[in-house]
């Protein structure tokens, strides 16, 4: 057996070697190839990956491009239809405008106005504003029976519209009894639930003196049937509520770093500065309200434009009617505008709709005023109109958020300085709290010093070794000696270094104690001065409550037009 | 010179806009209506007076029937912590509304029932005259008799 191993062994194996030497070099030439192949590969993919991104860019720039066409196409069919549909709606707004200058200045014949309304009225059917231009040219002419029978139509066709008109027409010209009585009627038409954008400002001109002085009582009776509509339930009183508690929540002004060592010694830190931070936003409060009643500038001019400016809006708005159709003409331009990008001019659609949409209940938008005016579409006078309307529930919301503060007061001040764990109330106990500290420190240091246990062993052992030296003795004075020496040397230093240990103890325990009676000596006054200023600041609640509740929303509809201050807190 | 051209009574002015106004549901309005004089004064004469006698006790629990409209005890309170004004170490004081009626006096020290302890902070504050406990809330009342629900 083993000899024909050997014998295989030494005849075949240099000649396998050698094929299988050249099937590796093979091998590793088509390794090579196989590299190249792969690197040519992954390049004609990513050529691919960039056609194909080509490919579908083109597509989206494509179907973008068809977008836009059509888009333009549709735009110019729609603004066909809509010339041929209500063409004459345009015109009518454009003599609305020509109009009421008109009858502004008085330079245009009580004959032309006649004429041209009239004609309007044939061009228009349907349309509020005709009937609506009709009626106004026959009021300028005295013209009672016409005036009456225009009227009467341009409300059967929009009565809501047409009331608004004549509101703010009648204002513009200064007839008080007329404009009082289209606000009246105006007022008939809103819904406490759901408002109109506009009626803010509505409100906002009854309140700083645009209409005349009656429609401040007239304004009064119909807020308060809707106070008392809206106030039945709890739901919208409490929802107002809660809204003002976050609010007073959120005036807390932010913490000053008054009290160093208790923020850092106290361990319900946390609550006490949160508790200081809610005593304090009583004080804050109080400016916040002083200052809205303390507005003296006279808004009414600014509030003339927006008047003008709902008026002509109103003349110049689409109608209902054309709507569907508008909408679509300004999904196109968006469409057009975006580049053919259909999906983001419908978002901006949505988002312009909602806009238009947005309707408050009557508290919501008191309050919404109340927090700020100037994004409610307000000015100074009506967030005090606000306020005082809201007093009630501002009131309460105000109980509210000072008995919750109140009720989280922290009860005691907990301090853990280095160990040492006590509570104080209001720091009054500083003989208390110091001989409480020097007990556990007392404590402290007893036992430290008892695990310190006395070197017994080494004592005995050197005892044991002075024996030995007597012992020594008797057979030589000298080995005697050196016993002694070595046992009382032995004893002495175990002594001292127990004594030197102790030493140290104490005076660690001391230097501790030193310091802890520091801290502890200025976290009792800064808690006495903490007590000090939080019944100071929380005091404010009182005189904020006052201030509160002499608001009274009659303040405002005695006060004639004209004075300065339109509210005024007792 | 204004001319009369409102003669709109033939106008029939229908907005459509009626709402309906809910009714039958206890509201918090009435929870939180002002507390009377009376009631205010008989609890606040709690330190005074010892009201072993049963008299007392009686006339105290009609007056407080009384100030709440009703006779039934679920919907009374379950007792009043207010401030004790017997002096240290005295603190706070209940009235136990729930069964007993008893009026006991707390120490600094002591600790009250869990559902009277939660008032115990405010009814030490001297804006409160009084805190009425009920199983779900408290209710904070005011010298003036106006009450707040936390």
């Amino acid at each position: 057996m083993s000899s024909n191993q050997q014998v295989i062994s030494y005849a075949d194996l240099s000649i396998i070697n050698s094929a299988l030497r050249s099937i590796s070099s093979d091998m590793s030439g088509v390794n090579s190839e196989l590299g190249t192949l792969n690197f040519k590969q992954d390049q004609l993919e990513s050529e691919l990956v960039k056609l194909a991104d080509a490919f579908a860019d083109f597509v989206e720039a494509d179907l973008k491009h068809k977008a836009l066409q059509l888009a333009e196409t549709r735009q110019g069919n729609l603004k066909q239809d809509l010339q041929i549909k209500f063409g004459y709606y345009a015109e009518v707004r454009r003599m609305a405008t020509g109009i009421l200058q008109g009858v502004d200045t008085g330079v245009v014949s009580d004959e032309t106005l006649k004429f041209t309304t009239e004609e309007v009225m044939i061009k228009a059917p349907g349309y509020w504003l005709a009937p609506a231009l009709v009626a106004l040219a026959a009021w300028v002419r005295s013209d009672k029976s016409t005036n009456e029978k225009a009227l009467n139509e341009a409300l059967k066709r929009d009565d809501y519209k047409t009331t608004l008109f004549f509101m703010l027409v009648m204002r513009r010209l200064t007839r008080n009894d007329a404009s009082l009585k289209w606000l009246e009627r105006y007022f008939m038409h809103q819904n406490p639930h759901n408002l109109d954008r506009e009626f803010i400002i509505i409100l906002e001109a009854v309140t700083t003196g645009v209409f005349p002085p009656a429609s401040r009582q007239l304004m009064m009776i119909n807020v308060k049937n809707w106070l008392d509509q809206l106030t039945q339930g709890d739901n919208f009183i409490n929802e107002q509520k809660a809204q003002w508690v976050r609010f007073f929540e959120a005036k807390g002004p932010l913490p000053d770093g008054k009290y160093p060592l208790l923020e850092k010694f106290a361990t319900n830190w946390i609550d006490l500065a949160s508790s200081m931070r809610f005593a304090k936003t009583h004080g804050v409060l109080q400016s916040h309200f002083n200052n809205i009643f303390s507005a003296t500038s006279d808004f009414s001019k600014s509030v003339k434009v927006q008047l003008d400016e709902i008026l002509s809006l109103l003349v110049t708005n689409f109608d209902d009617e054309e709507l569907p159709l508008q909408e679509q003409v300004r999904l196109n331009q968006l469409i057009i505008q975006m580049d053919g990008d259909k999906k983001s001019a419908q978002a901006m659609i949505d988002a312009e709709k909602h806009i238009f949409n947005e309707q408050v209940d009557f508290l919501q938008m008191l309050t919404n005023a109340a927090f700020n005016p100037e994004l409610a579409g307000a000015t100074k006078v009506t967030q005090a109109l606000a306020v005082s309307i809201s007093q009630p529930w501002i009131v309460e919301a105000h109980d509210t958020f000072t008995g919750n503060s109140r009720n989280k007061i922290p009860a005691t001040v907990d301090l853990n300085i280095d160990g040492f764990i006590s509570s104080t109330k209001d720091g009054s106990d500083e003989k208390e709290q110091v001989e409480k500290h020097e007990t556990f420190w007392g404590n402290v240091l007893q036992t430290e010093l008892g695990k310190l246990s006395f070197p017994t062993g080494m004592v005995i052992i050197g005892a044991l070794i002075c024996v030995g030296g007597l012992y020594g003795f008797t057979i030589n004075p000298i080995v005697g000696l050196i016993g002694l020496g070595i046992g009382g040397v032995l004893i002495w230093n175990s002594i001292n270094n127990h004594n030197k240990a102790k030493k140290a103890i104490t005076e660690n325990i001391e230097e501790r104690k030193t310091k802890s009676k520091e801290v502890l000596r200025g976290c009792i006054a800064e808690t006495v001065d903490f007590r000090k200023e939080h019944s100071t600041e929380d005091a404010k609640a009182e005189g904020l409550r006052q201030l509160l509740t002499s608001i009274t929303a009659e303040d405002f509809s005695s006060v004639s037009k004209g004075s300065k201050s339109i509210l005024q807190t007792n | 010179m204004a001319r009369i051209i409102l003669q709109n009574d033939n106008i029939n002015l229908d907005t459509g806009k009626k709402e309906t106004v809910s009714t039958g549901f206890i509201s918090d309005r009435d929870i939180l209506k002002k507390r009377s004089k009376k009631y205010l004064d008989l609890i606040a004469g709690l330190d005074a007076k010892t009201l072993t006698d049963t008299k007392g006790m009686g006339e105290l629990m009609k007056a407080i029937q009384e100030e709440f409209g009703t006779a039934e005890l679920t919907s009374l309170p379950l007792g009043i912590v207010s401030k004790c004004f017997l002096g240290h170490p005295y603190e706070v004081h209940t009235l136990d509304l729930s069964g007993s009626q008893i009026i006991k006096h707390y120490k600094t020290t002591e600790t009250m029932e869990a559902d009277f302890e939660k008032a115990r902070t405010v009814a030490k504050h001297n804006a409160y005259a009084m805190v009425e406990v009920y199983k779900d809330k408290i209710i904070l009342v005011r010298e003036d008799g106006t009450a707040t629900k936390l």
